[in-house]
């Protein structure tokens, strides 16, 4: 049999070999994060549990991040067009019936309904920020090293961006606030293990430059943000 | 630090052994089934799978290849799985599209020779795919890959040999022109 030694691929087609599937850089915190949920969301995991059920403090930030995720589907959902359901009876309109008010009114209804949905929804995701940004200021200067605060940040900052990109962005007010907010949570998801420290300054410093956390505070209706907080704070 | 020590300290709860088997590992896992999958979504998926598998059959672990081996071997597990069963559901969608697109004209522009190699990888059989993936591609030696597929070195150097001959005989026209 020929062996691998004697008739080598042509340096051309080697090269172009290495191109195929060519992986990105391995998304390490993130990826280490959905394992953890993963293990602690299964049964029986009593003996070698993960560390996300013995550590207190990495449980509040996953049941966080958990919180995060299904907000983020929230959004998602909303995003959907809501049409008007198909007729299933072709009977001509002149020949139709007048609908009662029931059935009309919801889907008239309907952009109103979803306007509220989304400020709802932004009201709850400035509520998380706002809970992850004082949590991560006080880790800081606790001087803890929280491993999963990138992982957090990535989250809130999908959520940002489907606001960002929803009628919630139509107030300008709000739109500022998430442009902003989204550099913050930029700046702590790409935080880099060997540069925390001084990474880490440059962040807070800038939190308390823009009172990020005042506005926060002043745009989140009280009682909002509350799922989050009961996890994490 | 050896195999065995790790091992034993994540049986007995030391998350800081976890995330050190997880740190040691998920590169060259991630690298691997991304290589077959290639797409980011189902290489996350088979990642996570793979350790959330790893850790919990940890007990299994006997040691006759080294832990990286093993774990490598759940990799191709789950992610030849996963891909096959995304195949079986792909199948019927294709059938669709060939029949909407019958009247397609081909593409005037010559491939180039990335794709047209794409496309020849993509064609081999799983078995000759995986080694040439595996080996001409990721580095892996004949021995490892024997031990990571379950299969002898002379069986992982013959399909080498044969992947490289189809894909030689794919690009005949290309390495000619």
């Amino acid at each position: 049999m020929t062996g691998d030694d004697e008739e080598p691929l042509d340096p051309e087609l080697r090269d172009a070999a290495r191109a195929y599937h060519e992986p990105p850089e391995v998304p390490r915190e993130a990826l280490w994060t959905r394992i953890q949920l993963r293990r602690s969301a299964e049964p029986g995991a009593a003996p070698g549990d993960p560390p996300a059920a013995r550590s207190p403090r990495l449980l509040v930030w996953g049941a966080g991040i958990a919180a995060l995720l299904a907000l983020g589907v929230g959004i998602g959902r909303l995003s959907v067009h809501v049409r008007p359901p198909l007729r299933a009876d072709p009977t001509p309109v002149a020949a139709a019936p007048a609908p009662p008010p029931q059935a009309s009114s919801p889907a008239a209804a309907a952009p109103g309904r979803d306007a509220a949905a989304y400020r709802l929804a932004a009201a709850e995701h400035l509520g998380q920020a706002e809970a992850f940004l004082t949590l991560f200021r006080a880790s800081v200067r606790e001087g803890h090293r929280e491993r999963l605060a990138p992982a957090t940040a990535r989250q809130l900052l999908a959520t940002n961006r489907l606001l960002l990109d929803s009628p919630a962005a139509a107030d300008p007010r709000l739109r500022f606030l998430l442009q902003d907010l989204e550099l913050v949570l930029a700046e702590i998801a790409q935080l880099a293990p060997e540069r925390r420290g001084e990474d880490l300054k440059l962040i807070t410093d800038g939190l308390e430059r823009d009172g990020m956390l005042v506005r926060l505070r002043a745009a989140v209706p009280a009682g909002t943000g509350a799922a989050f907080r009961k996890g994490v704070l | 630090m050896d195999d065995r020590h790790l091992i034993s300290r994540v049986q007995a709860g030391d998350a800081s052994a976890e995330r050190e088997l997880y740190d040691t590992h998920v590169e060259r896992v991630y690298r691997l089934v991304y290589r077959l999958a290639g797409d980011a979504d189902q290489a996350q998926d088979y990642t996570q799978e793979t350790f959330i598998r790893a850790f919990g059959r940890l007990g299994e672990f006997r040691g006759e290849a080294a832990l990286g081996t093993w774990i490598c071997s759940i990799a191709v597990s789950v992610a030849l799985n996963g891909l096959r069963r995304g195949k079986r559901l792909r199948t019927r969608e294709v059938a669709l599209d060939e029949a909407a697109s019958a009247a397609t004209p081909e593409r005037a522009a010559e491939p180039d020779l990335r794709d047209r190699l794409a496309r020849a990888i993509d064609a081999l059989p799983e078995g000759y795919r995986v080694v040439f993936l595996m080996h001409d591609v990721e580095g892996y030696t004949h021995e490892e890959i024997g031990r990571t597929l379950g299969v002898q070195t002379g069986t992982s150097k013959a399909q080498l040999s044969r992947a490289r001959a189809k894909l030689r005989r794919a690009l005949a026209d290309f390495a000619r022109g």
